[in-house]
């Protein structure tokens, strides 16, 4: 969340991307030929199917994977063929990940959770701070085997945002819970949006959820198929599905 | 045909293929051992009877001062007696060419009448004795060998006071004279101490024993009592000088062989079931491990309709296949390990042959109970799988469950960086595996600090033996006791700076019905160059108003110091007088007694008689005074302190490399298998958390001391806990190591935990690097598809 940056300004730029996986003697294209930019606070919705490409590239913007073909951009440096220790620190300082299986280690509590990754950023957060942000002020020091799903994927928000990463990815933050969870997640995500101006980039199968968005990115079979802007923003809680 | 469970046991046998390899491993180590102690314990012990049997070796001795021939008829009359021979022992100088110091021999007569001979010798070259030669000799091949001499070759020796030139025509070894050496020396020798055959009647007429013996050798008919027919053969040679009869087990060169042989028998006991509960421990752990992540697999097979049985089965293939690798690693290098030992052992103590058998009874025994042993353990690991519905086994397993624990009650998790708690929380879920996994470690530790010890044993004793009691040159002994003056013609030797005298009598200590032979030395209250120490290089001053024991002796007498006890001694007037114990002294070698020279002289009615002298000299003079000595015919025999320190090392160091080098594999082996398998089971179960944290931004080195710092912790506390381990195992055995020739002395050097810890703290490195490269290949993407 680098406040200092001017609205607008453009974070990352991806020139016609491709993805191809070998799966044995089978080339599977992911993504082909996707170009889009991602400029600072906004909050970004990308639809689609199951195997529409979506969390491939999700992947790569976050640093977990390299696209085949194409350039990826990330503050006019160029991404494409980084290393794993560039992909390494790149995550480490700029990315925030949110899953769909929250991903928070069983041994640690909410608050050691979120201590391991301010442990080792930059300018992080007090790590109660990040907990108060999405609510848990009260059950810092609970391991997650007692936390609802919710909770948990909550503590994964608090952990994601923590380090004031550049952008904050989350794929199918919602797809594990139930619906009242998921929209207290989405008001987490959006309060974090709004009240720390981040730059958010959200992968869903759920099509509600675009209204949310101040862009949305339909993908079908690795390709954008449509690019708009929704009309009418809702809050999450005006949302159903 | 290749069924599909059978197709995925043998995939996933090549998937785990580094954990079972490790396990193989440490099986192999195992049953390795087994085969190989039980194979020569069984061979060792079938050739030492073969040997005996084909020697004759007498079952029964006695020595004697003289007694006419036809007393051999006596015994032979005694109820159980198959066989009495008697015979003309005596101890030689002996001057071999290119040798500085006199060498001593032990001079036995040899029958003419080859058939009947008992203790018969095998002949290694030249020939045998022509009858009614009067200067031909048999040397023992050992002694030969080392001093080049071959038949043809002649050397010097002191026949009863006079020096004789003798003619070699044969080399042989001889099942009494398996092990050859000084008593009480623990030297093993083989320059300086022989055996030295010829014939009888030569024998006799040097040592004016015509018609006469000095010794008997006895044969017994099977299942006849020993102890019954020592009694009867004491009886008969009481008047004749007899020394007591005694068996088998009071002969130096068996008693040693067959300690030795027992010693194999422990080691095929306590090392392969040390081997086996770790393996059995890592085929759990490592079952455990590969049922949790087969968790749906397990739940498909049995809506398909396979039976928890044939499930259970397919799983107990990974053991039946670890042993089975163990067993065949194990019985091929055990096989290979036994016969090179037992042929080493052979040249070692000359057998003239090997009987070599492995004892597939106790082998196949020992492998059906590992299968056994493993396969429960792995029926452990399966069990609770398998039980489960299939319905409940197809849903993922609930995520692992941590709580508030000893941390949070004691206060110290908010200080702790959460990488450390992740590492502590771990190891305190699975406390117990983490506890067996630290005791392993631990017991790894314990067998290289034991392997260790051993050398720090022997550099106390040599310490206290060379450095604290001895500090004489050279030991001059006499072939008869001497007046007092003798010591001035020693001080006139070439070199010498200083000589004392000493007195050694033979005498059977009897306390009760407690018996036993030894010697007694004087020790002079002024004396400096010899001086009675105990284990813990502690001076004892001999008081001048009775007897000093080995406690040890003490022990076998079941007395105790105030107590009087009888000594019969063995020469001059044969007196048999009682004296006061007045002290004992824990020295670590021999079981014998001291005196001072006035209570000796008391007791032998004799003014100052000495045996021998204990020399100072000069530097460089050693070799004009070892000439003179060689020439000096009244001198039985030299013992030079450099060499014989030397000598010991040269046998001793050499067989401890080897027992260090075989513990100190062993020891790798189980710290390798148990570190490598906690680690890999710790990748596959946190295979998700470590690749999350790489997601978060971690380094692989950061996630590294996340996967290996349990290791490392665990390594931690199991050296300190192994030190601790061998600490008391070493001291168990020197407490239980105690045998009439030695005691062990403890000694545990700073050297000993530094090299048992820096070992497995360098196998704990190197396993862990095998297992850090696995870290690469840690899949980010799929752990964000996958819930465990």
């Amino acid at each position: 969340m680098h406040t200092h940056d001017q609205p607008g300004t453009v974070i990352f730029e991806m020139q016609h991307i491709s993805k191809v996986y070998k799966m044995g003697d089978v080339s599977v294209h992911a993504l082909r030929d996707v170009s889009l930019t991602i400029t600072t606070g906004e909050l970004l919705v990308i639809l689609g199917a199951s195997g529409s490409g979506k969390s491939t590239l999700l992947n790569i913007l976050g640093g977990l994977d390299v696209p085949t073909s194409g350039s990826v951009l990330y503050r006019g440096r160029d991404m494409t063929h980084a290393d794993d220790s560039t992909l390494t620190a790149f995550r480490r300082a700029s990315v925030g990940f949110v899953f769909q299986f929250y991903n928070i280690i069983p041994s640690l509590t909410a608050i050691e959770n979120v201590r391991l990754v301010t442990d080792i950023a930059d300018d992080p957060m007090d790590p109660r701070e990040a907990l108060r942000l999405v609510g848990l002020e009260d059950r810092m020091d609970h391991f997650p085997a007692q936390l609802s799903g919710g909770e948990q994927q909550r503590v994964a928000i608090a952990r994601a945002i923590a380090k004031r990463p550049d952008v904050l990815l989350c794929d199918e933050p919602t797809g594990a819970l139930d619906y009242q969870t998921g929209v207290l997640v989405l008001e987490v995500i959006d309060t974090i949006h709004q009240e720390l101006d981040a730059t958010v980039a959200l992968i869903t199968h759920n099509a509600s959820i675009a209204d949310m968005a101040d862009r949305v990115f339909k993908m079908r079979s690795g390709e954008i198929v449509e690019q708009y802007a929704p009309a009418v923003r809702r809050k999450p809680s005006e949302l159903s599905w | 045909m290749v069924t599909s469970m059978t197709r995925k046991l043998l995939r996933e046998i090549v998937h785990l293929r580094g954990q079972l390899v490790a396990i193989i491993l440490v099986i192999g180590c195992g049953i390795g051992t087994y085969v190989m102690s039980r194979s020569m314990h069984t061979s060792l012990t079938l050739t030492q009877q073969a040997y005996y049997e084909k020697g004759r070796y007498a079952d029964v001795f006695a020595t004697l001062q003289r007694a006419p021939l036809s007393v051999i008829d006596q015994l032979a009359a005694i109820n159980g007696v198959a066989l009495a021979e008697g015979r003309t022992v005596s101890s030689v100088q002996v001057d071999v060419p290119g040798l500085p110091e006199p060498a001593q021999a032990t001079l036995v007569s040899m029958s003419s009448r080859r058939s009947a001979t008992l203790n018969d010798i095998h002949l290694v070259s030249g020939r045998r004795i022509r009858p009614g030669s009067t200067d031909e000799v048999i040397l023992y091949a050992p002694f030969a060998e080392t001093n080049g001499l071959v038949p043809g070759g002649t050397v010097a020796a002191v026949l009863n006071g006079r020096w004789r030139r003798l003619t070699v025509v044969g080399t042989a070894i001889s099942p009494e004279f398996v092990i050859v050496m000084n008593p009480g020396s623990l030297m093993l020798d083989q320059r300086r101490v022989g055996v030295m055959w010829m014939a009888e009647e030569a024998v006799q007429a040097a040592y004016d024993m015509r018609g006469a013996f000095n010794s008997a050798v006895i044969r017994l008919f099977p299942g006849a009592s020993e102890r019954d027919v020592c009694k009867h053969v004491d009886a008969v040679l009481d008047q004749y000088g007899g020394w007591g009869a005694t068996g088998r087990s009071e002969q130096l060169s068996h008693r040693f062989l067959s300690d030795e042989i027992a010693q194999l028998e422990v080691t095929a006991i306590i090392i392969p079931l040390i081997f086996l509960a770790v393996a059995i421990f890592l085929l759990n752990i490592a079952l455990t491990r590969l049922v949790s992540t087969q968790r749906t697999t397990i739940a498909i097979l049995k809506a398909f309709g396979y039976g928890t049985v044939s499930i259970a089965i397919h799983y107990v293939g990974f053991a039946v296949v670890a042993v089975s690798g163990g067993t065949i690693i194990g019985v091929v290098v055990g096989y290979v390990l036994g016969i090179e030992l037992a042929e080493l052992y052979m040249e070692f103590y000359r057998f003239p042959m090997l009987v070599f058998r492995m004892p597939w009874d106790v082998i196949t025994m020992v492998v059906l109970m590992s299968l056994l042993a493993a396969v429960a353990g792995a029926l452990l690991a399966v069990r609770n799988a398998v039980r489960l519905p299939p319905a409940d086994a197809m849903r993922p397993p609930a995520p692992r469950t941590f709580r508030a624990g000893v941390l949070e009650r004691m206060g110290v998790a908010a200080n702790l960086r959460p990488v450390t708690l992740m590492i502590l929380r771990t190891i305190e879920r699975r406390a117990l595996r983490a506890g067996v996994a630290v005791l392993m470690i631990a017991l790894a530790t314990a067998i290289l600090v034991l392997g260790r010890f051993m050398f720090d044993v022997m550099d106390r004793m040599l310490a206290i033996s060379f450095d604290k009691a001895q500090h004489e040159d050279v030991t001059v002994t006499f072939s008869k006791p001497l007046s007092a003056h003798a010591i001035h013609s020693v001080r006139h030797m070439p070199g010498v700076i200083r000589a004392e005298p000493f007195r050694i009598i033979g005498v059977e200590m009897i306390a009760g019905q407690h018996r036993h032979q030894t010697v007694v030395t004087t020790v002079a209250a002024d004396q400096r160059l010899r001086r009675i120490t105990d284990v813990d290089g502690r001076y004892t001053v001999i008081p001048d108003n009775g007897l000093v024991m080995t406690e040890y002796l003490a022990r076998k007498l079941h007395c105790r110091v105030g107590d009087t006890i009888a000594i019969a001694i063995r020469e001059g007037r044969r007196d048999t007088v009682r004296v006061p114990i007045v002290a004992t002294v824990k020295e670590f070698m021999g079981a014998q007694g001291y005196m001072s020279p006035a209570a000796m002289s008391r007791l032998l009615h004799e003014q100052g008689t000495i045996s021998g002298a204990y020399v100072a000299m000069a530097s460089d003079s050693l070799g004009p005074f070892l000439i003179r000595a060689k020439q000096t015919p009244v001198v039985a025999g030299t013992l030079v302190r450099t060499v014989a320190l030397q000598s010991f090392r040269d046998v001793y160091v050499q067989n401890m490399w080897m027992m260090t080098t075989y513990i100190v594999v062993l020891s790798c082996v189980i710290a390798f298998g148990v570190v490598y398998n906690s680690a890999r089971i710790a990748l596959s179960e946190r295979g998700t958390e470590l690749a999350s944290l790489r997601i978060l931004g971690m380094t692989k080195r950061e996630i590294a001391v996340v996967l290996l710092g349990e290791q490392v912790l665990l390594m931690l506390v199991a050296i300190p806990v192994g030190i601790a381990m061998g600490y008391a195992l070493c001291r168990w055995i020197v407490g239980a190591f105690e045998t009439e020739y030695l005691r062990l002395v403890f000694a545990f050097s700073s050297n000993t935990v530094g090299i048992s810890a820096s070992t497995i703290i360098a196998v704990t490195a190197i396993t862990a690097m095998l297992v850090y490269r696995r870290i690469h290949h840690l899949d980010l993407i799929a752990v964000l598809k996958s819930r465990e």
